[in-house]
């Protein structure tokens, strides 16, 4: 141990009684005031700010200097607080977030990103408000080229940045298209409302999860393996036990035995590993202590002896003759596929594949790699467990579930556990499942204090990942381009524990033919044990890598044809009621308006520029098939509402679409509207928040939960003003009384005095479970998109210009379009991220080698397309409010084969496996040119 | 993160002192974008950081002085790329600077610090090479100057004895008609590190230099033997010939980034773009 570690007593359990590193005495301004602080010298700056000063509002991801959530300004000056030792502030100047806005006064720049639809989830926020008000400050009247730059340096998974590009125009003086600000009231519905939640957002005040500060609260570290799969011999935590400010060091040997196993379908993922990992960075134990950094430094002296053990991390290899199995028989009883690493098989199909005579068939293999969600806030839990009872936090997209799941391994009646779910920065489909709450739920038993686990981005990247993909298909068509056949082997790279991946892979493949008619169809899919990490649910869920294939597929049918790529699928979508899937409930929107709109946006019909290519393709995703949805409304007596509503908000915007749909039910301004979510004691029961279902399901209940006031509203004013049921009705949020017409909000005000309390709604939405349907019932909706793009191609060095890049969806009724077209610009972008950039990238051992930042690649300010424009469908013809349908996953459908194909007819190469990296395109333009 | 103990000096002659007493336990601190990552992944371990950024001698700065730029060890990406920009001073070392990381890093990185981490892949290594930039280095034996191509000894590998510091570097300023450009290719367009990263020199007799990065271990400087790319109006086969020629001389390795191939392909597409670049600069006959 380090002589310069030691113990400086002092009460209290929570007080960083116990510091690691010798201290340092340093004097800085932060926001203005001058501050004096003892520090210890291997502290960085953000930890300092947010840890010492409270701070919270620089936030940290990456920690490599990568994401720029961390940056502050230095004298001035953009930089990463993550990168920066505390010690080196001396005598600086500090301007964090919280210093930019004057009370609730907010910046330009603050204002014009909330005003521009800039801010999703608002994890990255702070960050890029920092580099943008840099910038702004510097030059006001930047352009996009200073802009795209300026922003470079921060990261926003959620795509935010053409919103960002159109604020910092704003912020510039120039004219952006207008977005509404201020609260209306009667018509919120339909218009750009800025969001709820927003202004906390670019002030860095919305607190996340690892903001939290829950009394007596010790921090644990995970303790894994540099190896992708180990038999675990012996664990001596004896050095990590005597460092000062330890409290516990847990091993599966401390734990009740047999270590309990959970999981959402299958329950076989071990709270930490018993005897053996199965992947690359499963916990063998962790360390709680005083504080982060005691546990993380005493987590490196945890000596784990093991033996390294052979990984299976492809298809080939899971699935070759003798390999290791992943998961051992007595995991998967009565299975008969427990011999093998295969899960499950999947066969779905109808007409007759082997039968049907084609003119053309094409036959090709494609593959998805893995990818990470790669939120910017990364994943963190705080458990507070007693004997009998339990409180969690976790920014976790499905509260309920997780309350269920907890109360079952922990035997605990579900009024015992209360799930408090802050809004995740940032979900993706990664925040649904349990990951480690179960882990920290133990540990926080064990020492009988609130425990809390923030993960490092890497140790994120190794807890949640999108199953890869490869898929073989047989493809028939006509001479004329007509879609005869499709007949499919999907096998999907899931981990070593099954998560909710067979359903991905049930989900994703049920709808492998598209939204075509097609007469014929043969789909065989299995997903595929692997010692990787757990696959999950990842926007798309499991569409976008057999879309990657099927879409591939009628592209090459056109090139072969000599059919444009626009018309192939004019000839072959389904239009509205027409069959997509034999037997199931056919196509619920104007899809072929959706491509010829695309089309039409992308200017397709005008004369290509030289050296450009162009493509389209279309998806179709299954919208939630089944769900419970509640919700309550009080109007309380002065017009304010509250809403409860279980949705987790995670950028959709779910508390702002809410709101609308309530102010508007009951006549009252937007601004009167409180949100109550994420909270299990408070909010009624929801099943969950996937799927794209919130707008509907929940959206949907909210409306009940209004009309059920609305009767009462009606009962208020029979009795108030003694006039029959029958002369009153209620339009909108409008009371119609004999002699006028009156908001709701207005005349309750007056009214419900005499009745001494509030009124209270309550509404549910519920789809029951069908259970001989594949899906467990028909989608509620399908998520319907076309993307297209033009785009040129360097034939020397393989990169891809982005020219223009269009997605339209069949959106039903964008309640918000500004919102809309967030989530649409952000599946957007997620999506050029597989086609381009994104893989997992793993060594002979089963390792991770590009965990982290730095060589896992997203896009970037700079990356963005020059032009990147989104389109909506509004047939209000969607089982949502007002007509409306899911919008958040449709954009990344396509994106990949619309762009593949653009790349094909740009320089004649066809890509079959993404990402279509610069090298990937090179060499297959080296093997074009070979011949 | 393993604690350290934290020593800022106020002058060179105290930091020598200090450096040499404690060695290999000790590491130095400029702007700290490397260092923080590897201290905090446990790829470098210390028990005392030596704050540079006290020393009053290695204050930013940067002097024109006989045909010589001299950066002081201080002197952040950022301020560099200003100062060149604002005289139209060097422009590859110019476009090299710009691109390594983000604004948040530019304003912490150091060029001396992007020197001495020594990693291949640095981007303004290949352009100092080129140019035949040397580090001045002062120890407790004196002041000494040593090639940048001298003193990069490998991966993470720099000449630099106990109690050495760095305090500049010194790049010598092109003389008459000349022309000098940075290319590079990484995977995406926003920040990244370079797949690989190429700089073309052409002095005042029309003699071409190229300084390669992520291609070898250390900085590697070729010279173009046969006068081809010496001539802007030579024809492409002769181009092309005279680059493999070069191109076979780098060592690449595949790895996360790139496969060897493909880095020896760019090679090649980089040196005959960037030499076009210096062949305009050149004739256009500016400082440039
Ligand atoms: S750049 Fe500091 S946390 Fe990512
Ligand atoms: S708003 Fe940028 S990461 Fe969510």
């Amino acid at each position: 141990m380090p002589d310069t570690l030691k113990s400086l007593g002092g009460p209290g359990a929570n007080s960083g009684a116990t510091t690691l590193g010798s201290l340092k005495t340093m004097d800085l301004m932060v926001n203005g005031q001058p501050v004096t602080r003892e520090v210890a010298a291997h502290i960085s700056l953000l930890d300092f700010l947010r840890d010492d000063l409270k701070l919270k509002g620089a936030k940290e991801c990456c920690a490599v200097g990568e994401c720029g959530a961390c940056t502050v300004l230095v004298d001035g000056e953009p930089v990463n607080a993550c990168l920066l030792l505390a010690v080196e502030g001396q005598g600086k100047s500090i301007e964090t977030i919280e210093g930019v806005s004057k009370g609730a006064q907010l910046s330009t720049v603050q204002h014009s990103f909330l005003k521009c639809g800039g801010v999703q989830c608002g994890f990255c926020i702070p960050g890029m408000v920092m580099s943008a008000e840099a910038l702004h400050r510097a030059m006001p009247e930047a352009g996009e080229v200073q802009v795209r730059e300026a922003l470079s340096g921060n990261l926003c998974r959620c795509g935010g940045y053409n919103r960002m590009f159109d604020a910092m125009r704003d912020a510039a003086g120039q004219k952006v298209q207008c977005h509404t600000t201020a609260p209306i009231t009667g018509a919120t519905v339909g218009a750009d409302i800025s969001r709820l939640g927003g202004v906390e957002r670019v002030n860095g005040s919305q607190e996340f999860l690892a903001d939290l500060d829950i009394a007596g609260m010790a921090h644990l570290k995970l303790v894994t393996l540099d190896v992708g799969r180990a038999q675990i011999k012996r664990i001596d935590t004896s050095k990590a036990h005597a460092v000062p400010g330890v409290i516990d060091v847990v091993t599966a040997a401390d734990l009740p035995q047999p270590v309990a196993r959970f999981g959402p379908a299958y329950q076989d993922r071990p709270i930490i590993a018993v005897g053996e990992t199965r992947y690359h960075g499963e916990p063998v134990a962790a360390v709680v202590a005083e504080s982060k950094d005691i546990a993380a430094y005493a987590a490196g002296l945890v000596e784990v002896e093991h033996v390294a053990l052979p990984a299976v991390t492809s298809i080939d290899a899971a699935l070759a003759q003798g390999a290791p199995l992943v998961q051992p028989v007595e995991l998967r009883p009565d299975d008969p596929l427990a011999g093998s690493n295969v899960l499950k098989e999947l066969n779905f199909g109808w007409g007759d594949v082997d039968g049907a005579a084609a003119d053309l068939v094409v036959e090709k293999t494609y593959t998805f790699p893995m990818v990470t969600h790669f939120a910017i806030e990364p994943h963190g839990f705080i458990v507070d467990a007693q004997e009998d009872r339990m409180k969690i936090w976790s920014p976790v997209q499905h509260p309920f579930l997780l309350q269920k799941i907890m109360a079952g391994l922990f035997d605990l009646p579900l009024g015992a556990v209360q799930v408090i779910a802050p809004d995740p920065g940032g979900g993706f489909g990664g925040k649904q499942m349990p990951k480690f709450e179960p882990l920290v739920a133990v540990v926080s038993r064990r020492i009988g204090r609130p425990v809390r686990l923030v993960l490092t981005l890497e140790e994120t990247f190794q807890a949640v990942r999108r199953a890869g993909a490869r898929i073989h298909v047989r493809s028939g068509f006509s001479k004329d381009g007509d879609l005869l056949f499709h007949d499919i082997q999907s096998d999907y790279l899931i981990g070593a524990y099954v998560d909710i991946a067979e359903r991905v892979t049930t989900k994703g493949n049920y709808l492998a033919c598209g939204p075509y008619r097609v007469p014929n169809a043969r789909i065989r899919a299995r997903p595929v044990l692997s010692h990787t990490t757990p696959s999950c649910a990842y926007r798309g869920f499991g569409t976008p890598q057999v879309n990657w294939a099927v879409e591939g597929q009628i592209n090459e049918a056109a090139r072969q044809l000599g059919i444009d790529g626009l018309e192939i699928r004019l000839r072959n979508v389904a239009d509205k009621g027409q069959e997509i899937v034999r037997g199931e409930v056919p196509a619920d929107g104007h899809w072929l308006q959706a491509v010829q709109r695309a089309a039409d946006m992308l200017g397709w019909d005008t004369t290509k520029p030289a050296g450009r290519g162009r493509g389209i393709a279309v998806g179709i995703k299954a919208g939630a098939t089944t769900g419970l949805s509640n919700a309550m409304v009080r109007l309380l007596a002065d017009g304010s509402i509250l809403v409860f509503a279980g949705t987790s908000d995670m950028g959709q915007g779910a508390r702002t679409i809410f709101a609308q749909i309530a102010a508007d039910a009951l006549g009252a301004p937007y601004d009167r509207v409180s949100l109550i979510m994420g909270d299990t004691d408070v909010v009624p029961f929801d099943l969950q928040t996937s799927a794209s279902r919130s707008t509907v399901f929940m959206g949907t209940a909210i409306t009940r939960a209004c009309e059920d006031i609305h009767a009462q509203v009606i009962e208020l004013a029979c009795d108030t003003l003694g006039i029959p049921e029958t002369e009153i009705r209620i339009e909108g949020g409008v009371i119609v009384l004999p002699d006028r017409r009156e908001p709701i909000f207005d005349f309750v005000q007056k009214s419900l005095g005499s009745w001494n309390g509030e009124l209270i709604g309550n509404g549910r939405m519920r789809k029951p479970n069908v259970a001989e349907h594949p899906l467990g019932g028909s989608p509620a909706f399908f998520e319907f998109n076309c993307t297209a793009f033009e785009v040129e191609v360097d034939r020397d060095t393989g990169e891809v210009m982005i020219h223009k890049h269009v997605t339209v969806g069949d959106v039903g009724k964008a309640l918000n379009p500004l919102h809309v077209e967030m989530q649409d610009e952000g599946a957007a972008i997620m999506g050029l991220g597989h086609s381009l950039y994104e893989q997992i990238l793993m060594d002979d051992a089963g390792r991770i080698r590009n965990l982290g930042a730095i060589d896992y690649r997203i896009v970037t300010s700079k990356d963005m397309p020059v032009r990147l424009s989104t389109g909506m469908i509004e047939n209000e013809d969607g089982p949502g409010p007002k007509g409306s349908k899911g919008v958040s996953e449709g954009a990344i459908l396509c994106t990949a084969p619309a762009l593949g194909a653009a790349v094909a007819d740009a320089i004649g190469v066809v890509i079959t496996d993404l990402p279509m990296t610069p090298e990937r395109i090179w060499r297959a333009i080296q093997e074009q040119t070979l011949g | 993160m393993k604690p350290f103990d934290f020593i800022m000096p106020g002058s060179l002659s105290e930091a020598y002192t200090v450096w040499e007493e404690l060695g290999p336990a000790a590491r130095l601190l400029a702007g700290g974008t490397d260092l923080t990552v590897a201290l905090r992944h446990g790829h470098l371990a210390t028990d005392v950081v030596i704050d540079l950024k006290g020393i009053a001698e290695l204050k930013p700065d940067i002097e024109d002085d006989a045909g010589w730029l001299r950066v002081s060890a201080g002197t952040t990406m950022t301020t560099l790329c200003r100062y060149l920009s604002e005289r139209a001073l060097l422009p590859a070392l110019q476009e090299a600077a710009r691109v390594v990381g983000s604004i948040q890093i530019r304003n912490r990185a150091t060029l001396a610090g992007n020197v001495c981490n020594a990693s291949p892949a640095a981007d303004t290594v290949p352009v100092l090479a080129a140019l035949g930039a040397e580090v001045e280095i002062c120890g407790p034996e004196g002041t000494r100057r040593t090639l940048i191509t001298a003193f990069i000894e490998g991966n993470r590998q720099i000449d630099l004895q106990r109690g050495e510091i760095v305090t500049a570097v010194l790049i010598p300023k092109p003389q008459g008609r000349h022309g000098c450009a940075f290319d590079r290719i990484t995977r995406r367009r926003g920040v990244d590190l370079a797949t690989a990263n190429l700089c073309c020199n052409i002095d005042d007799k029309g003699a071409v230099l190229f300084g390669l990065g992520a291609v070898s271990p250390r900085p590697l400087v070729l010279t173009d033997e046969s006068g081809v790319m010496g001539d802007p109006k030579a024809n492409h086969e002769d181009r092309a010939k005279a680059i493999q020629v070069m191109a076979a001389k780098a060592r690449p390795i595949s790895d996360v980034r790139a496969s060897a191939d493909y880095r020896s392909a760019m090679l090649c597409i980089m040196a005959d773009r960037a030499c076009k670049t210096a062949h305009a600069r050149r004739a256009g006959g500016m400082d440039a």
